[in-house]
């Protein structure tokens, strides 16, 4: 133990190659900073020590959770042809992952709304990128309804 | 980068030491997020700028994304594989 703890590196990069199954969708996203806005809203409301500490704790977890979906859509889905036509799309990636580490810190309502304004903009870029046709599998109609 | 590099390899990582040459891999810094460290192969070298490019395109964030690198974000060349130890060995 000792030694793998001497011998383990110090830096981690990334090489990671996606196993493409190409389903991607922001939804994954905004339900994470959906939550967080709600529990900002219920910390804020409680009196209660332990109801807020553990709120922190599970806001930070889905706020982290939020930047992941965000960052899989920026570096597994969105592809070379995207940025060319939807340049915007590299600056608000990168802003709606900033905004997650803010939110993850932050219990103040209007972070949690930024955050949720991005991953909006974000979902607009997707939906004109192919949205659902492109990324997602049918439901049966039976379960839609 | 598989099967070149697996999630998880412990990886030494030599100076430079001079300009990278094509077909190394190369740990340099992703120019959108300088904090965000990437392996990738070195497609090509011009005017100071490397062109690095993931070894499965149809799933790499290179420099297709994020443009060429300038020879100054390319930290080191990735050089010997020492875990897991069944892939022990230089890259």
């Amino acid at each position: 133990m000792f030694l793998t703890k001497i011998l383990a590196p110090k830096t981690v990069a990334r090489a990671h190659c996606d196993l493409p199954c190409g389903v991607y969708d922001p939804e994954q996203a905004r339900i994470e900073a959906e939550s967080c806005y709600k529990i900002i809203e219920k910390y804020n409301a409680s009196n209660d020590e332990v109801f807020r500490a553990r709120a922190i704790g599970i806001k930070e977890e889905r706020a982290d959770l939020a930047k992941h979906h965000i960052d899989v859509l920026w570096s597994d889905y969105f592809k070379p042809e995207h940025v060319q036509k939807y340049p915007e799309i590299t600056e608000l990636c990168w802003k709606a992952a900033k905004q997650c580490s803010k939110v993850k810190g932050s219990v103040d309502i209007a972070d949690a709304k930024s955050l949720l304004d991005m991953i909006d903009k974000i979902a607009d870029v997707w939906t004109k990128a192919g949205g659902p046709q492109a990324t997602r599998m049918p439901k049966a109609v039976a379960a839609r309804a | 980068m598989e099967p070149a590099l697996r999630d998880g390899d412990w990886l030494i990582v030599a100076p430079l030491g001079g300009a990278p040459s094509p077909g190394e891999i190369v740990l340099a810094r992703d120019p959108r997020q300088p904090e965000r460290l990437v392996l990738k192969r070195v497609a090509s070298v011009q005017d100071g700028r490397c062109t690095l490019l993931g070894d499965r395109p149809d799933a790499s964030t290179d420099s297709r994304v994020f443009g060429p690198v300038a020879v100054e974000d390319v930290l080191g060349r990735a050089v010997f594989r020492y875990a897991p130890l069944p892939r022990l060995g230089p890259i």
